[in-house]
Parts: structure tokens; C-alpha cells; sequence
């Protein structure tokens, strides 16, 4: 008998996962370079907007902070976000498949992951499905990226829920910063076609803009064996940005985006997807030290998900079928930073989301209530004050109200000490909570009528972690910079898949696991000639989760962690000569362990090389050829060992950019 | 009801665009034109030999005091050299860190101890800059202003004599002249 429900709860483990959802011309110079070359008197004549002042350099915030460049996007050769994160150590990027990525900081990369707040220009991008990101359905023109940010640890203060385990802030150029036309086509085995272009101008007086589009086509991945896995995958994007200084004293942005997508599925079929947004933001600089910031923004993405038929113990429990979901938000968010006098700089800010989400359910899966309207208060206050002029203490709270969990409470106090010229410690202490999403609650897999075997919890609450940060960040040579960061968080009421008592099924979400983590993050920058530099990164993981005694977890606590312990990336870039530049990337992950529903399994440890090769033959005109994975044919980076786990190809392509 | 939630946000983004057009298109930040100033400094006024310890010595700007430039200063100087010396950035809390710079920027957080920071710098070349308001800032070489939202500049020559630098005729061509010279 007991080995009979071992088994079976095998079987619905499996059966779970296999159902995952997760198939998923410018008025005046701006630019540096431009204002180099004024004379004198040119540069006196120049008009200059005071607004974003007071944004301080991210490299000295207290935290563990890593900055992805435009410069260093370009140069390495990747061709989407996604690809681009790797280039922040404190981040663990696994590909799934041709489009799906796990991706995450500190650990809890399931495949369900949702510990990572990810915003682009301020636009929040998870979904509440999951609390997770369709990394498939993030794009942009990478060209137009101006930096991506990433904070690992919890920045629940300033960002709110979610932000549990870390922030990624992707930062797009301002349209005055991408003026005139930019076209760029290649392709090569895997990613079989590329292309996109922009152009910016300005519209008559005032104000700046750019319109871009952009394509792209992915071939299959492929299983263990060789054999292709019916992955492709691919997306066009179009949008615009509008930039305005109506005043010295005030900037107005105006960004829009629409998309469409065709990711093929190895259970068969595709995910059709698509979506677009509209946001606008007005940023007022009251006076010196005092800036108001107004943002707002419409979002909507649609979802249709071929579901395939659930078995168990091969028994069909539901048929094939198509599950569809409609997202739309709106989102009002007011930030107020001043200067006080006696060291205190203040920043809060109120916000309020409201989201309307629709799903059709499958039969193999589905939510229940199939629609549902959800508002989300939030309020923080946050003051760094200035003890000392090398000692500053920050101190702030969020606190958000949300429809399932009510008032959540998100402090942390941080400290900063200066200890010589670009260096300091910092420590923190800070709360961070991960709400309900509605897989949490409201999931049935499969749906009514069909029997259920696995369902949200009507009790699911908020998952909370206790982090304890310290590190130190500095420039230790004229040439060299280095940072190492420790922490341990404490968490509990994380997610576990419990039984129910006597009948096993329906099994269902609960609060049911604890437990911590530790680490350390290692970043070292060098610039060891004048034409090459060189980076390093080590991140080490050790994740302790236990189920809470007296209750089960399906998964025996390994159901949210899928995390190397160990990473290593080092990163070399080299100017060959005056037009020829030359990048490389080595990468070694150690292994994971996943489970398989109640089974354990490994991702093995590998080593990967990604480069680069770029020639200007003009100022205008630069071609290029990159190599990602080089070092296999093909490689599993992420899922339980079977014969459906897809494993990544190596990727060679040329591409040819172009502007004016 | 439904289409009022809908429309709203959108309207709302269109009336904050009723606000623009005028002037010209979007201005740099502020703090990119003053750091390209600062490097222009470099250029336009010359040290003595003994300002430099070695031949291969960087030409040293500093900023003392809550950086206002983010990052904004180091990449105007990256790869630039000023007579065959490169050009690097230093950040300091107290002018007690200050060793080898040539051009100090006084940030505004520092203003308040200006006398000493002076009188740690008398008789030393170091060209003095600073974007403070107010007019209690005697002895500072060179003040970015601010003029109907551009940078000008009051350069004091006497301060700079003082500390054996020669400002060049090009710069001093656009800027206002303050305090008279000494000796």
C-alpha cells in the first residue's frame, strides 16, 4: 500500500511538471562624445535640464549591485534580454528551451520561479499567473538598451512585493540618445534570421522621439539524442519613445510597445502570444533638492497555451486543449525625493495597481475564478541619513495592501560606510514578502469537470524572508575594482505541494516549507592594458529548505530550488586594433538538482564559451560574428533528467549593423 | 464603467503631452555638460612642472564631497590624456585624502567647510571649481553658474595666480572676471 502511493504520488508529481505552465536629428549635441568637441563658448550655450539630478551612482548604493552596459550588451554578442542577464554574475540564467528561461538570484530558480522583480523602465513585467516572467515576451531593440541593473537581495522597500530575492531594472536610452537611423540584419544555424531597425528624430521643438521594429526567427533546440524538439520560435516587436523638456525643470516620456509571438511547444503545437503597453511619466524638479515623479501605465498581454492531455498512471484524467489568458493592468505610481537639510534625503512615493485578468481554462489546467480583478495599495517612505560624511544610515518601509494577504510590511535599514575614495562596506538588514499569485490560489490542474489532482490553496499566504547582507565595494587599484557580498536570508511559508490527509489527492499548494540560505558574491573588474579588460565573477549557494514537521511536500522541499551551488564566469574584452574588437565569455555552472515531482534528478555541471568578433569597416557600418555554447553540440541546462529535457545547441551568426 | 477604466489612463497620458513643445530638443543633464567643463579645464590652464612627482603621473581630477556626477565624469575622461598624462578620476570625504590632484571639485556638501579646505590647499596648484549658490565662496579659482538654465562661468584670477596657475586667454575670454590680481 505504501509503496502503491509512493508510486502514485510519483505519477502526480510527474504529471504535474509535465503540465508546467511555464512552456512559456537632434536640436542641440547631447551625447558625451558631442560635447567633447564644443568650443567653450558652445558649451556656455548649451541648455541643460537639472531633473534626475540627485540619481545617485547605483555602483556606491548599499547593496550588491551589478550593471549590464550598452557598451558590454554590444560587445557580447547576445541576442536577447534573457541572454543579456548572464552578464550580471549575481544572477543564475538557465535556458529551458529555444524561449524559455529560468532566471533568478540567491537561489529558488524552479521552474516556477518567483522571487525576482523585473521592471522595464519602470513598467513592472511579472505576471500575476505566477509571480514569475514570461522571459519570451520581454523584448526590445537591444541597441536602444541604455544599461540593465541587478540588485540581488531584497529591495522590497523601494520596489515592493516580489522583490524578495532581487530587482532587474532595465533601462532603455532616452530618444535624444538614439537620434537617426540604426538598421541591423544576420542570421546564422540557430537564430535563423534577424533583423531590426530605428529611427529618431525631433518633432519640431521641444521634444525627441524614436520608432523601432524588430524580428527575429529561432530554430528548434534539441533533445539528448540529437533529434530536433519542435521549439522554434518566433517574435516581432514595434514601439516608440517620446522624450520632452516642456522646462528646464520638468521631463516628459511617453514609451509604447506591441509585440507578437509563435513559440513552438515539445508537447505540441505553439504558444501564441502577444501584447503592448503605453507609459507615461512626468518628472518635475520642483527645486534643487527636491524632484516629484509621476508615472503611469497601461499593459496587456494575451495568451493562448496548447495544454496537452493529463494522465495518470495512464489513465486520461483530461483531454487536449487550449488555455488562454487576458491580462490587462493599469498602474499609477507618484515618487517624491528631497534633500533636508542636516543629511537627510527623503524619498516616497504611492502607488496603485489595478489588474483584470481573464482565462479560458484547458482542460488539463485552469483557474478558478476564471476572472479576476485585483488591487494593489502601496505606500513607502525611505530617509538615508547622513551621520557623517562617511557613515550614512538608510531606514524605509513599504507598506502594500493587496486583495489576498491584506497589509504587508516591508522594512530594512541599511548602513554605509566610506572607508577611503571608492570604497565602502555596507550592511543590511530587510523584510521582504512574495504575495499570492493566482496559480497559488486559484489553480486546478485538471479543470472541472475533470477530476482534479491538484489545486491552489484557499489559505495560501504571503512567503516572507528575513535577509542579512554585508559586503564590500571598491576600486583597488587605478586599474582594478572588486566587490564581494555575504548574506544569509531566512525564509518561511514557502511554497509546498501537500496531501490531503487520508486521500492523498487532491494535492494541493500550501505554505508548508522553511529554511535559509547562504552565500557569497565575488565580482572583479580589471583593466589590464589600455585595449583589454577583463571581468570575473564567483557566486557559491548553499540552500538549506525543510518541510515544516507534521506536514508534507511532494517535492521534499526541493520543489522551488533548481540552483547551482557554485558559478564561475570570466570575461575578457580586447580593442585588436582601431576598428577591431574581440570578446569572450567562459561560463561553468555547477550542478543542479531538481526534482521531478517526488524524484530527484541532475542537471550536470558544464562549461560554455560565448564570443564575439567585431569589425568596423566604417564609422558607420560595423560586421560581426558571434558564438554562443560553443564548446557542445548541445548542452541541458536546466530540468529533470528524461528523454523530453531539451538541451541548448551551439549558436553561430553573423550580423551586419548599420547607422547614420 | 468599464470603458471609463479603460480610457482613463490612456487620456492621462495624452494630456501629460499637451504640455510640450517648446524650446529646443531634450537638454543633457545638467552634470554632463559640467563634467565636460572640468575636462576642458585640463586643457585651457597650465600646472607647473612641479605639479607633477614623475613623468608618467595621471593627470588627477577629484571630486570632494557627494559626487553629483554619478557616472558621467569618468566617462568623459575615459581614454582622454592631457599632454601625454591620462586622465583619471579620485573621489574623496576629506581633504585630508587629497595627494596628488590638479583640478578639485568642491561638491556642494562641502561648501560649508570651504575656509579649510583652502586653507589645505594654500600655496598648492590645485585649481579649485564648485557649483554652489550663494556668494560667501571667496577663493574658489573657478564657479560654474547657473544663467537662464546654461553654465556660465566667474573665474578669480587672483586665486589662481595664487596657486602658480596660468589660465588661459581662451578661457578666460568667455567667462566673468572676479577679484582682482594679487601682487
Amino acid at each position: 500500500m505504501n509503496e502503491r502511493c509512493a508510486h502514485n504520488r510519483q505519477r502526480a508529481a510527474l504529471a504535474v511538471f509535465v503540465l508546467c505552465l511555464s512552456s512559456m536629428a537632434v536640436g542641440q549635441p547631447d551625447s558625451t562624445g558631442e560635447l567633447k568637441q564644443l568650443s567653450l563658448e558652445e558649451l556656455m550655450d548649451i541648455q541643460v535640464t537639472s531633473v534626475a539630478r540627485h540619481s545617485e551612482s547605483i555602483l556606491q548604493a548599499p547593496a550588491s549591485v551589478e550593471v549590464i552596459t550598452h557598451d558590454e550588451i554590444r560587445r557580447s554578442g547576445v541576442t536577447s534580454i534573457a541572454e543579456a542577464l548572464r552578464l550580471a554574475d549575481n544572477l543564475q540564467v538557465a535556458q529551458k528551451n529555444s524561449h524559455d528561461w529560468g532566471i533568478s538570484a540567491r537561489g529558488f530558480n524552479a521552474s516556477l520561479a518567483n522571487k525576482l522583480l523585473v521592471m522595464i523602465d519602470g513598467r513592472t513585467v511579472y505576471t500575476p499567473l505566477f509571480s514569475g516572467v514570461f522571459w519570451n515576451d520581454q523584448d526590445y531593440l537591444l541597441e536602444d538598451i541604455e544599461r540593465i541593473e541587478v540588485i540581488s537581495g531584497p529591495g522590497g522597500t523601494l520596489w515592493g512585493a516580489n522583490a524578495v530575492n532581487g530587482v532587474i531594472n532595465i533601462i532603455t536610452r532616452t530618444a535624444a540618445d538614439t537620434q537617426g537611423l540604426y538598421a541591423e540584419a544576420g542570421g546564422g544555424n540557430q537564430l535563423k534570421a534577424l533583423t531590426g531597425a530605428r529611427y529618431g528624430g525631433t518633432l519640431g521643438a521641444g521634444a525627441s522621439y524614436r520608432v523601432y521594429g524588430k524580428y527575429f526567427d529561432r530554430d528548434d533546440e534539441v533533445y539528448a539524442g540529437g533529434r530536433a524538439a519542435g521549439d522554434g520560435w518566433h517574435q516581432a516587436q514595434t514601439g516608440f519613445r517620446i522624450d520632452s523638456a516642456a522646462s528646464a525643470r520638468d521631463m516628459l516620456s511617453l514609451h509604447g510597445d506591441f509585440y507578437q509571438g509563435h513559440a513552438g511547444l515539445n508537447t505540441g503545437g505553439a504558444a501564441r502570444t502577444a501584447g503592448g503597453n503605453v507609459l507615461g511619466r512626468w518628472t518635475h524638479a520642483m527645486s534643487d533638492e527636491s524632484e516629484l515623479n509621476l508615472q503611469t501605465y497601461y499593459d496587456r498581454t494575451h495568451l493562448v497555451d496548447p495544454i496537452p492531455q493529463a494522465a495518470l498512471n495512464g489513465v486520461v484524467l483530461a483531454p487536449a486543449g487550449l488555455l488562454h489568458d487576458d491580462l490587462t493592468t493599469y498602474d499609477l505610481d507618484v515618487q517624491h525625493r528631497i534633500s533636508l537639510a542636516g543629511g537627510n534625503s527623503l524619498v516616497w512615493g504611492l502607488g496603485y495597481r489595478y489588474t483584470h485578468d481573464v482565462v479560458r481554462n484547458a482542460p488539463g489546467i485552469g483557474f478558478l475564478p476564471t476572472t479576476l480583478n485585483q488591487n494593489l495599495f502601496s505606500a513607502f517612505l525611505q530617509d538615508e541619513i547622513a551621520i557623517r560624511p562617511d557613515l550614512s544610515l538608510i531606514l524605509g518601509s513599504k507598506i502594500e495592501h493587496n486583495d489576498y494577504t491584506g497589509f504587508e510590511y516591508e522594512p530594512n535599514i541599511r548602513v554605509r560606510w566610506s572607508l577611503a575614495q571608492d570604497q565602502s562596506l555596507w550592511s543590511a538588514i530587510s523584510r521582504a514578502a512574495r504575495t499570492p499569485s493566482r496559480i497559488d490560489r486559484d489553480l486546478v490542474e485538471p479543470a472541472p469537470p475533470y477530476t482534479t489532482i491538484l489545486t491552489g490553496g484557499t489559505d495560501y499566504g504571503s512567503e516572507y524572508v528575513t535577509a542579512y547582507e554585508a559586503g564590500y565595494k571598491g576600486r583597488v587599484s587605478t586599474t582594478s575594482t572588486a566587490s564581494v557580498s555575504v548574506f544569509r536570508n531566512d525564509y518561511r511559508d514557502v511554497r509546498s505541494l501537500s496531501f490531503t490527509p487520508g486521500t492523498i489527492f487532491p494535492v494541493f499548494i500550501a505554505n508548508n516549507v522553511a529554511g535559509h540560505t547562504e552565500g557569497v558574491e565575488v565580482t572583479a573588474d580589471g583593466q589590464l592594458l589600455q585595449s583589454w579588460s577583463v571581468h570575473a565573477g564567483y557566486d557559491y549557494l548553499h540552500e538549506r529548505l525543510h518541510v515544516r514537521p507534521g506536514q508534507s511536500d511532494l517535492t521534499h522541499a526541493l520543489g522551488e530550488t533548481a540552483d547551482p551551488k557554485h558559478r564561475i564566469s570570466i570575461r575578457s574584452s580586447l580593442h585588436l586594433a582601431a576598428q577591431l574588437n574581440w570578446d569572450a565569455a567562459v561560463r561553468w555552472v555547477d550542478a543542479l538538482v531538481v526534482n521531478g515531482g517526488s524524484l530527484v534528478g541532475k542537471v550536470p555541471a558544464y562549461f560554455e564559451l560565448d564570443t564575439r568578433l567585431g569589425w568596423a569597416l566604417s564609422p558607420s557600418l560595423e560586421v560581426s560574428v558571434s558564438g554562443q555554447n560553443l564548446l557542445h553540440d548541445h548542452h541541458p541546462e536546466y530540468g529533470f533528467p528524461s528523454p523530453a529535457r531539451i538541451e541548448i545547441q551551439r549558436s553561430v551568426y553573423g550580423k551586419i549593423a548599420w547607422r547614420r | 464603467m468599464a470603458t471609463m477604466k479603460r480610457a482613463g489612463p490612456v487620456a492621462a497620458c495624452v494630456l501629460l503631452f499637451l504640455g510640450l513643445s517648446v524650446s529646443a530638443a531634450v537638454p543633457p543633464a545638467e552634470y554632463r555638460v559640467k563634467a565636460v567643463f572640468l575636462f576642458n579645464f585640463a586643457q585651457f590652464v597650465d600646472w607647473p612642472p612641479d605639479a607633477f612627482t614623475a613623468p608618467g603621473q595621471p593627470f588627477v581630477i577629484g571630486v570632494l564631497g557627494k559626487d553629483p556626477f554619478g557616472a558621467e565624469l569618468d566617462a568623459v575622461v575615459r581614454g582622454e590624456t592631457v599632454s601625454h598624462r591620462s586622465l583619471v578620476v579620485e573621489r574623496y570625504f576629506n581633504i585630508a585624502e587629497l595627494h596628488n590632484c590638479h583640478i578639485l571639485y568642491i561638491a556642494r556638501s562641502e561648501i560649508g567647510h570651504l575656509p579649510q579646505i583652502l586653507k589645505a590647499l594654500e600655496g598648492r596648484s590645485v585649481l579649485t571649481v564648485s557649483d554652489a549658490d550663494g556668494d560667501d565662496q571667496t577663493g574658489v579659482m573657478i564657479r560654474l553658474v547657473s544663467r537662464s538654465n546654461r553654465v556660465g562661468l566667474q573665474i578669480d584670477v587672483g586665486a589662481a595666480k595664487a596657486g602658480h596657475l596660468t589660465i588661459s586667454s581662451k578661457l578666460l575670454r568667455p567667462a566673468e572676471i572676479v577679484g582682482g590680481p594679487e601682487g
